[in-house]
């Protein structure tokens, strides 16, 4: 019997004695979900979302009156031959968020200081840096100034910094270079959802937020599909009989 | 000798469009229409913003109808090459006509010289 407890003693000071000698481990750091991947909102797909009806849109009288004077290419008041839309007209960039209405996919790619939306369409492309300050005088570009921190399962991106010439989607609808977008991106069961404020006073009386879902790519792989001003005058020229002030590429 | 082409059918349809048609498809197409013709390939050009193919109803050399098809990665996801047709291929083609008489279309479908049909 005492040398039962004896052993007993003896195991477990030496079992305390090796808990001692282990470095207590580390808090695991955060584990964020994975986002990366392809990413697509197919056409005629009503689970996707839209941007919200104009008229539930607090436009500023200015930026109706933009809107008004737009001619889209499609939808109401459309005058494709005659179109403002600076995507057709110039082949402008589409700017953001346009570029991700558009039905071609876009990649996610993350790493542990940026992630990189990188769309199909144009090979456009947006880097999000993480966990930096927005810069309080950004350069103005097609793609904005975006930074991107985690919230939970979170990521939550803020940007500035947009060109006032691109429209916000095909309808026309207009902002000015204080757009900002706040978007809080996060996984909803397979798919992937942005929800974006925008923030604009020159172009909205107050902040509205619109609701829009991706779903996961089938095929991963990423094609070229650049499109560019003579793309766009060949077109023109054969099918809409226009005249062309530049020789169009054969 | 001149090759003899038939228009083997040119028809009216009430039709829900599955086309992915350009831009603007809705001022220049009547995309209530659809008509199929068999007809000579004149030109297949694989370009953005829409692939294009020109077609020869009579059988002859130059384009008497130009038809767009979808972007080039949008039709190549449904089957589509830059090698699919070639010109002098006597295909079927299915299309939304151009409005006003417009020598232009939009492809629905077409049967390769092959026998296999594609959408566009």
């Amino acid at each position: 019997m005492i040398r039962a407890v004896i052993a007993l003693s003896a195991a477990a000071v030496l079992s305390a004695v090796a808990g001692c000698s282990k470095p207590a481990a580390a808090p695991a750091a955060p584990a964020h979900p994975d986002l990366s991947g392809s990413w697509v909102r197919p056409l005629g797909d009503k689970e996707v979302g839209e941007l919200p009806p104009i008229g539930e849109i607090p436009l500023t009288p200015s930026a109706l009156a933009k809107l008004k004077a737009e001619r889209p290419a499609a939808g109401e008041n459309q005058d494709f031959a005659n179109t403002t839309d600076p995507s057709l007209r110039y082949a402008d960039p589409n700017g953001y968020p346009r570029i991700s209405l558009h039905p071609m996919r876009f990649k996610l790619v993350q790493t542990n200081d940026y992630v990189y939306q990188l769309w199909e369409y144009n090979q456009n492309w947006r880097q999000i840096a993480l966990n930096v300050a927005q810069d309080p005088d950004p350069a103005i570009t097609w793609y904005g100034n975006a930074v991107g921190k985690w919230d939970g399962d979170t990521l939550v991106v803020d940007s500035v910094g947009y060109k006032d010439s691109t429209w916000l989607d095909a309808r026309g609808l207009p902002h000015t270079q204080d757009l900002h977008l706040v978007e809080r991106i996060h996984r909803v069961g397979a798919n992937l959802a942005f929800d974006i404020t925008f923030e604009d006073p020159g172009a909205f009386t107050k902040p509205w937020t619109a609701h829009l879902i991706f779903k996961p790519s089938p095929d991963g792989s990423m094609s070229e599909n650049i499109y560019t001003i003579s793309d766009e005058l060949r077109f023109r020229e054969r099918f809409l009989n226009q005249k062309v002030n530049i020789p169009i590429r054969r | 000798m001149r090759r003899c082409i038939f228009v083997i059918a040119l028809s009216t349809l009430l039709t829900s469009s599955s086309a992915r048609a350009h831009h603007g498809a809705a001022s220049i197409y009547d995309m209530s229409k659809e008509t199929t013709i068999k007809a000579t390939v004149t030109e297949f050009v694989w370009t953005n913003p829409h692939v294009e193919l020109g077609i020869s109803p009579s059988g002859g050399t130059t384009t008497e109808l130009l038809l767009e098809l979808g972007s080039p990665p949008n039709i190549r996801n449904r089957g589509w090459t830059s090698r699919t047709v070639k010109t002098g291929d006597v295909v079927t083609v299915t299309f939304h006509p151009g409005l006003r008489g417009a020598k232009i279309g939009v492809v629905v479908k077409m049967i390769t010289v092959d026998g296999k049909e594609l959408h566009a």
